[in-house]
């Protein structure tokens, strides 16, 4: 026995204090998503906080940026073109969020009806949202025309031509349908989900309880699905908030500006008028307001959850 | 030569026309620059080059073929070639230089100058390397308004390539078909115009089958270059001497109104109906969709693809833009220059003389591509018969040479922007005249504040 004991190496002493199995678990965690977090850290953060200080001077992109103090802010405040680019936002932020829940949630009850087919055109109304996004808007482009395909399928009807993109009080209405037309389906996927997984149990007893149609969708399906409908409320107000692309292709922001929305603003100041400390003042403005809207969306939904 | 000619007179033969040459070459004047010698390349070392340019069906594949054929004769450089729209290029560039992308060298309107100048974007250029013994030789080569925006503190900045003005540009058969003589119904007021132009308009109810005229109404360039003479026609000016703008006084009021008429007075024209649709501004043009439109020179070689029986019959034929009056006739004339990127370090930017130098050192070979584009060299190319006998060539030079330049100013994206707005205001939206240019005003004048306060 003794001589197997002294055959056994004695262990070196590590050049660290030792170190309990729990913060190795955590170490380990930590190191598996360092590399994410120090991607969005140099992607995503780093260059949010580097337009946040941006939009404290004055740089035009050749110099190096002045401190201007809040005098950015001041002026945009003060800045027709802002305020008219803010409300265009607005209104397509709640335009495009509306209907966008509603025409979501009314193809997911069609959908979800069990009938020979729905699987294959809830895939087909997918397509709408994998199709490249200039493509689309350089397609609406050509049906929005007024002697495009929109206005020649409803001239039989009666309709007189309809400037659908060269009206400024109709020109926003075509992009919010543009934007429901291509992110709505994608919405009714998730409204799918939540509705399949309601227990059919719960629509017999209000059946034989003799709820109607509707009161059966006001008062299960809606509040069962509440989760997915908060959070199609949100993820849609937060993309409208952003949009870019589609009223720089389809109408370029007019007709005199009456779809210009404040991402376009920070482009055409940014990068046309080289003003970046101003453009990255307003994309401050338009990070408040998203702030806002998703503040106020949580407190509302919170609120019903707990009454 | 015959291979049978004894050594000794094709010797002196061979002295004599060397004789004669040397003295041809000798009485040029000295303000025409030598085509780069294919024996001399700027560098022996390997050069890479970025080069954007605009689009344009003739222009752009001639800068290109020009430069292939400079990287095939000095294969240790290579050029990288990119184009863009001609109304996205500023911005293109622009972004470029926001993001650290810009190229090495570009193509540039003569109405960007001031916005690249005024922040030192680009470098000055060395005439010598251009061919030329002095700044005033450069000059006095090219078309004195045209190069005084590309000249600044007593430097060049930009070598200018082509520059022209803008025709109204007819379809006469259908002149024809309506009972209008081509020649004895040449539009010469804005009146006139609009008045030829309800003569033309075929409608269907609400539907235009056929537009008298057309503006373009895609792009705020387009907007500018069609607005710019309306309102000097009418005596008002883009700014005073203070810097304020003032295109919402009485005259641009005016101007605008007259901008306006040919679809509100005359019923000639649908605004609404954009080219934004179409490839080119003056597609609908080609299609016989519209009767006249204001727009570039156009030859053969812009008909023909589109429009075959156009080009040969000939039934189109280029006027001079109407006026307020027939003797102040005048359009917006533009052209463009190759500029270097002042970031470019310093070995590119003389490779990029070379290359300019070689670009535009054979002018009757462009023309003969690019008909009827006309330059701002004034050497080298007028006087040519492939020039004199070009359809429409006297009112497409006259155009050039009584045009009127685009406002040289710092926030030319401000003002175009905020113009584009304004007429869309009127033409979309009935907006008021004086209201959208009140507004479009009050615009530039903030940009400017800003501009002056950086």
């Amino acid at each position: 026995m003794q001589a197997q004991t002294d055959a056994l190496p004695r262990r070196a002493a590590l050049p660290w204090p030792p170190v309990s199995y729990r913060t190795r678990i955590r170490a380990w965690g930590v190191g598996f998503v360092l590399p994410t977090i120090a991607f969005f850290a140099f992607f995503k953060y780093g260059p949010m906080l580097w337009a946040f200080w941006l939009s404290f001077t004055s740089y035009d992109m050749m110099g190096t940026p002045r401190l201007v103090g809040f005098d950015n802010f001041t002026s945009i405040a003060h800045d027709p073109m802002f305020i008219q680019a803010l409300g265009n936002t607005l209104v397509y932020i709640a335009g495009a969020t509306i209907f966008i829940t509603l025409v979501a949630l009314g193809l997911a009850l069609a959908v979800s009806q069990r009938v020979p087919g729905s699987r294959a055109y809830m895939s087909g109304m997918f397509l709408t949202n994998v199709m490249p996004i200039v493509a689309v808007c350089l397609v609406w482009r050509f049906l929005l025309h007024p002697h495009g395909l929109v206005n020649q399928m409803l001239s039989p009807f009666g309709f007189r031509r309809i400037d659908w993109l060269t009206d400024p009080s109709l020109a926003m209405g075509a992009i919010v349908g543009v934007t429901v037309w291509r992110f709505a389906p994608y919405f009714m996927v998730v409204f799918v989900a939540a509705i399949v997984a309601i227990p059919a149990d719960f629509y017999e007893a209000a059946e034989i309880d003799g709820a109607a149609r509707w009161g059966r969708f006001r008062h299960i399906t809606i509040p069962l699905i509440m989760p997915q409908l908060f959070f199609v409320i949100v993820v849609s107000a937060l993309l409208s908030a952003r949009i870019f692309l589609m009223p720089f292709l389809i109408t370029g922001g007019g007709p005199g500006g009456a779809t210009r929305v404040l991402s376009m603003l920070v482009y055409e100041t940014g990068f046309s008028y080289m003003k970046m400390g101003r453009a990255a003042s307003i994309s401050v403005a338009l990070f408040a307001i998203a702030m806002v809207f998703t503040v106020l969306q949580m407190r509302l939904f919170m609120r019903g959850e707990e009454d | 030569m015959d291979s049978r000619t004894s050594p000794s007179l094709v010797g002196r033969r061979g002295f004599l026309m060397t004789a004669a040459a040397a003295g041809v070459g000798a009485a040029l004047p000295p303000s025409v620059p030598r085509v780069a010698s294919a024996q001399q390349a700027p560098t022996r070392a390997p050069v890479k080059l970025t080069f954007w340019t605009w689009e344009n069906p003739q222009q752009r594949p001639y800068q290109h073929r020009r430069i292939q054929q400079y990287t095939q004769q000095f294969p240790n450089i290579s050029v990288e070639f990119q184009y863009f729209t001609f109304t996205d290029l500023g911005k293109k560039v622009s972004v470029g230089y926001a993001t650290g992308t810009a190229p090495d060298g570009f193509a540039t309107g003569d109405w960007l100058m001031p916005t690249w100048l005024s922040r030192k974007l680009i470098a000055p250029l060395d005439v010598s390397l251009l061919g030329y013994p002095s700044l005033d030789a450069f000059r006095n080569d090219h078309a004195e308004a045209f190069v005084a925006g590309s000249i600044q503190d007593g430097k060049a900045y930009g070598y200018p390539m082509w520059f022209y003005g803008l025709e109204n540009w007819a379809n006469t058969k259908q002149f024809k078909e309506v009972g209008l003589d081509p020649v004895r119904d040449e539009p010469k007021t804005w009146d006139e115009l609009g008045e030829v132009a309800k003569r033309l308009t075929i409608k269907k109810g609400d539907r235009f089958e056929r537009q008298g005229f057309k503006f373009a109404m895609h792009a705020a360039q387009w907007t500018m270059v069609q607005f710019n003479p309306i309102l000097l026609q009418a005596g008002g000016q883009w700014f005073d001497r203070t810097g304020k703008c003032t295109v919402n006084n009485a005259a641009g009021v005016k101007a605008m109104q007259i901008r306006s008429s040919i679809a509100k007075k005359y019923g000639a024209e649908d605004p609404a109906d954009s080219l934004a649709t179409a490839p080119i501004p003056w597609m609908d043009w080609l299609k016989e969709r519209c009767s006249m439109f204001s727009a570039v020179p156009m030859g053969p070689g812009a008909i023909k693809p589109i429009n075959p029986a156009m080009e040969s019959e000939g039934y189109y034929k280029a006027y001079l833009m109407p006026g307020v009056t027939a003797d102040r006739r005048y359009s917006t004339c533009y052209g463009f220059n190759l500029v270097v990127n002042s970031q470019a370090p310093r070995e590119k930017q003389e490779v990029l003389h070379h290359l300019y130098r070689y670009m535009m050192g054979d002018l009757i070979d462009c023309w003969r591509a690019t008909t009827p584009f006309t330059f701002a060299r004034k050497s080298g190319w007028t006087d040519h018969p492939d020039v004199r006998n070009a359809a429409n060539i006297d009112a497409i030079i006259r155009a050039k040479d009584t045009g009127v330049f685009l406002p040289r100013t710092p926030v030319w994206n401000e003002l175009a922007d905020a113009m584009h707005r304004a007429v869309q205001k009127v033409m979309l939206a009935n907006g008021d005249p004086r209201q959208a240019l009140d507004e479009a005003a009050a615009e530039v004048d903030r940009a400017t504040d800003e501009f002056k306060k950086s």
